[in-house]
C-alpha cells in the first residue's frame, strides 16, 4: 500500500516536472535571442525572417565552463545585433545543445540543429573532438559552422563547411618558440605537455620550432588532474634549462609552477592559451609570477571594443570573460558580418565567413584563409604582480 | 524519407542494443559485474577502423576482425580474473579499461590522443539492423542452451554449479569472450558510422552508461537490454527540448525507475525476495552508482 502510494507520487512529481519543463523548454532554446523585444517593438509590422543560429557545446559536465561560456559568447552577440537591429529585416535566434563534452552527443546535436532545427548556421563545436565528429555531419547537410575554439591540426582541412576562430595550436606554440629565443634570449629548453591532443599539438610545434632555433633538453608527459610533478621536476632539473614549456591548461600549470619553486627549479616558465584563466594566478600565486604565454583574448586591454564587451559580460552573467567567450563573440560577429554582406541562406553564410578578411574583432583582426582556418596575430601575455599584462 | 537526426538516433540505439545485451551475457546471465564494458567496445572499434583505414579490409571484414579482436582481450581478461568475484572483478574490469584507454593514447598507430579520422562511413541502417538481429539471434540461441543454464546455475551459485560438474572456468571464459565480440562488432560499427574515435569517448563513464542499459533493462533478460538500451539512448535526445535542466530530468527519470522496479523494466526473478545471488549484485550496482 505506502509503496503504491510512494511510486504514484514519485510518477506524479515526474509528470509535473516534465510539463513544467516542457513549457518552458519550448522557449528555452529560443532563449532571450528570440525575446521578441526589439523585433516587436518597432514600429514596423514585425514581418522579419528568422535567421536561426545553432550552437553545439559541453553545456553540462566536466569541459562545461568552456561551453558555458561560449553559449554566452555568442549569446551577447546575438541580442547586440536584435537589439540594435543591426541586419534589417532580420531576427537572430539562437538555438544552443548540449554535448556534455561527449563527441558522439555532440554529433547528435550536429544533427539535430542541422535537420530538425534547420539552422542557418552553427557555432561550434567547443572542444576539438566535437569538430571532428561535427565536420562531415554539417558538410553533409551543408550547414555552415564555425567553431570558436576547436584548435586541433589541419580540423577544417577538405570541409568548406567547417572555419574556426581560433590559432592552432601550432601557430601558438611556434610563434612563443621563436618569441623566447629571440626576443627573452633563451636557449635551453624543456617542455612538459599534457598526454592529450592539446598538449601533444603543442608539444610536436614547440619542440620542432625551439629545436631548430635553440636546443631542447627534455621532453616530459603528464596527465590531466595530475598531483605530483616532482618525478618529471626532477629529471628535468638534473639538464639545467633557461625555461620550461608548459603544454597544458591552467590547473595542471599553477601546480608545476608550485612544485618547481619548492623544488628550486628557477626557470622561465612559457605556456599557451591553456594558462589564460585567473585560476592559474589563485593556484599558483608567486610561483607563476613573470610567466609567459600565448593567449587569443586579453580582457585588459584598453580598445572601446573590448571594454564593451567585457562590460556586457560582466553585467549579464555576473563574471569575467575568458578567452572561450571572446572568441564565440567574434565568431558570432563574423557570422552576423556575413549574413549582413551576403544574405541569410545557409550558402550565402558559408561564402560570407569564408571571404572574412581582416574583421576587427575583440581578439584581433581576423582574417579567413582559403582553408578555413584564421589568420591572427598571437597575443603574448605575462603575469606581472598577480595580473595578466600584455608584452605583444 | 526519414530525417538524418532520426536515422542516426536509430543507429545508435541500434548500437546500443548490442552493446548492452553482450553486456547482459556477462553480467545479466553470468553474474559477473564487469564495469569495463566500453573498453571491449574500444578496442573492436579501432581494430575494425585500423582493418580498414591501413589494410584496406571490406567493411564486413573489418566488423569480424573488430569483434574477433575485441574477444581476443575478453578471453585475456577472462583469465587471470576468474579468481576474482563481485567488487574485486568489478575494480578488476575498471583496471582494465582504464589500461586500454592509456594503451590507445599512447600509441603512435592509434593517433595517440589525437585519435583516427577518416574512417569512411560505410555503416547504414542495413548493416545496424542485420548486427542486431545477429546479435540478439546468437544471444538468445546461447541463453535457450545448455550453455545458457550452465551460465545462469553460476550466477545462481557458483559453488553448487561447480559441484554439479559444470566447468565454470570454461563458462566464465566463454561469456566474456563472446560478450566482447559483440562489444568488438557493435564498436566497429560506431567507428565506421562516426568516421571519427578519440580514446577519451571509451573511458569509465560510457562502460557506466551501458551498465546502467543493462540494470535499467532488467538484469538476465535479453528484451530488457533492447528496451533499456533504447531508452537510454532516446530520453537525452527527446530531453533536450528541457535544455539545462537535462541532465536534472535524465538523473531523475533512472532514480524514479529503480525506485519503482528494482528488478528493471524487463526484469524477472533474479530480485526476487530470498535469493542471496540476485541480492548480492544489486546491492554492489547499488553501491557502485552511489558513488
Amino acid at each position: 500500500m505506502n509503496k503504491k502510494i510512494i511510486s504514484l507520487l514519485s510518477i506524479l512529481f515526474l509528470l509535473s516536472v516534465l510539463v513544467a519543463s516542457g513549457c518552458g523548454g519550448n522557449d528555452q532554446p529560443s532563449g532571450p535571442a528570440s525575446d521578441p523585444g526589439p523585433a516587436s517593438e518597432g514600429e514596423e509590422a514585425p514581418e522579419s525572417t528568422v535567421v536561426k543560429i545553432g550552437m553545439v557545446g559541453p553545456l553540462s559536465g566536466g569541459a562545461a565552463t568552456y561551453g558555458q561560456s561560449v553559449r554566452n559568447g555568442v549569446e551577447i552577440a546575438v541580442n547586440e545585433a536584435n537589439e540594435n537591429n543591426e541586419i534589417e529585416g532580420v531576427v537572430l535566434e539562437l538555438f544552443a545543445e548540449d554535448s556534455e563534452g561527449d563527441w558522439s552527443k555532440a554529433a547528435n546535436a550536429f544533427s539535430k540543429l542541422a535537420e530538425q532545427d534547420k539552422v542557418n548556421v552553427i557555432v561550434g563545436g567547443v572542444l576539438s573532438s566535437e569538430s571532428e565528429a561535427g565536420g562531415p555531419i554539417i558538410m553533409s547537410a551543408q550547414i555552415p559552422t564555425i567553431s570558436p575554439s576547436s584548435t586541433a591540426t589541419g580540423l577544417t582541412l577538405g570541409n568548406p563547411y567547417l572555419f574556426r576562430n581560433c590559432l592552432s595550436d601550432e601557430v601558438q606554440a611556434s610563434q612563443l618558440a621563436e618569441y623566447a629565443v629571440t626576443e627573452l634570449g633563451l636557449s635551453k629548453f624543456a617542455i612538459l605537455y599534457t598526454n592529450n591532443d592539446y598538449g601533444v599539438a603543442l608539444k610536436n610545434a614547440f619542440e620542432e620550432t625551439a629545436g631548430s632555433l635553440a636546443e631542447v633538453l627534455a621532453v616530459e608527459a603528464f596527465m590531466d588532474n595530475d598531483e605530483n610533478f616532482k618525478p618529471q621536476l626532477t629529471s628535468i632539473q638534473q639538464l639545467n634549462p633557461e625555461a620550461i614549456f608548459i603544454a597544458g591548461y591552467y590547473t595542471e600549470a599553477a601546480k608545476i609552477a608550485q612544485q618547481a619553486k619548492e623544488q628550486g627549479l628557477d626557470v622561465q616558465l612559457l605556456g599557451a592559451d591553456g594558462f589564460y584563466s585567473p585560476v592559474l594566478i589563485e593556484i599558483g600565486a608567486d610561483a607563476v609570477e613573470g610567466a609567459i604565454f600565448t593567449a587569443g583574448f586579453h580582457s585588459g586591454d584598453e580598445s572601446p571594443a573590448v571594454q564593451n564587451f567585457v562590460n556586457n559580460y560582466r553585467e549579464l552573467f555576473n563574471e569575467e570573460p575568458d578567452m572561450f567567450a571572446a572568441q564565440a563573440y567574434d565568431a558570432a560577429r563574423i557570422v552576423i558580418e556575413a549574413i549582413k554582406s551576403k544574405g541569410t541562406a545557409p550558402e550565402q553564410i558559408r561564402e560570407g565567413i569564408a571571404e572574412t578578411e581582416n574583421f576587427p574583432g575583440i581578439t584581433g583582426n581576423t582574417s579567413i584563409d582559403e582553408e578555413g582556418d584564421t589568420i591572427k596575430d598571437v597575443l603574448i601575455l605575462k603575469v606581472e604582480n598577480g595580473a595578466f599584462d600584455r608584452i605583444r | 524519407m526519414i530525417s538524418a537526426y532520426y536515422l542516426q538516433i536509430i543507429i545508435l540505439v541500434g548500437i546500443n542494443i548490442i552493446m548492452a545485451s553482450s553486456l547482459n551475457l556477462i553480467t545479466g546471465f553470468t553474474g559477473q559485474l564487469s564495469i569495463g564494458h566500453a573498453a571491449f567496445v574500444s578496442v573492436g572499434a579501432y581494430a575494425s577502423a585500423l582493418a580498414t583505414l591501413k589494410l584496406g579490409f571490406p567493411f564486413f571484414a573489418s566488423l569480424l576482425c573488430g569483434g574477433l579482436v575485441a574477444a581476443f582481450f575478453g578471453i585475456l581478461i577472462g583469465i587471470p580474473t576468474l579468481k576474482l568475484k563481485g567488487d574485486y572483478l568489478a575494480i578488476a574490469t575498471l583496471g582494465f579499461g582504464e589500461i586500454v584507454r592509456i594503451v590507445f593514447l599512447n600509441l603512435e598507430i592509434t593517433g595517440g590522443a589525437v585519435g583516427l579520422r577518416g574512417i569512411p562511413k560505410d555503416t547504414t541502417l542495413t548493416w545496424v539492423i542485420i548486427s542486431v538481429i545477429v546479435t540478439l539471434f546468437v544471444l538468445y540461441r546461447i541463453i535457450r542452451s545448455r550453455v545458457g543454464r550452465a551460465l545462469i546455475a553460476i550466477r545462481e551459485d557458483e559453488t553448487a554449479a561447480e559441484s554439479m560438474g559444470i566447468n565454470t572456468t570454461y563458462y566464465k571464459i566463454l561469456a566474456f569472450g563472446v560478450g566482447a565480440f559483440f562489444a568488438g562488432l557493435g564498436g566497429g560499427l560506431f567507428s565506421h558510422y562516426f568516421r571519427y574515435i578519440q580514446p577519451n569517448s571509451f573511458g569509465f563513464l560510457k562502460s557506466i552508461e551501458y551498465l546502467c542499459m543493462v540494470v535499467l533493462g532488467g538484469l538476465g533478460n535479453i528484451w530488457g537490454s533492447v528496451i533499456g538500451a533504447a531508452a537510454l539512448t532516446a530520453i537525452p535526445e527527446l530531453l533536450r527540448a528541457s535544455a539545462d535542466y537535462r541532465q536534472l530530468f535524465y538523473g531523475a527519470i533512472l532514480v524514479i525507475m529503480m525506485r519503482i522496479r528494482p528488478e528493471g523494466i524487463m526484469g524477472e526473478g533474479i530480485f526476487r525476495k530470498g535469493n542471496s545471488a540476485g541480492d548480492y549484485l544489486l546491492s554492489k550496482i547499488k553501491i557502485k552508482f552511489n558513488k
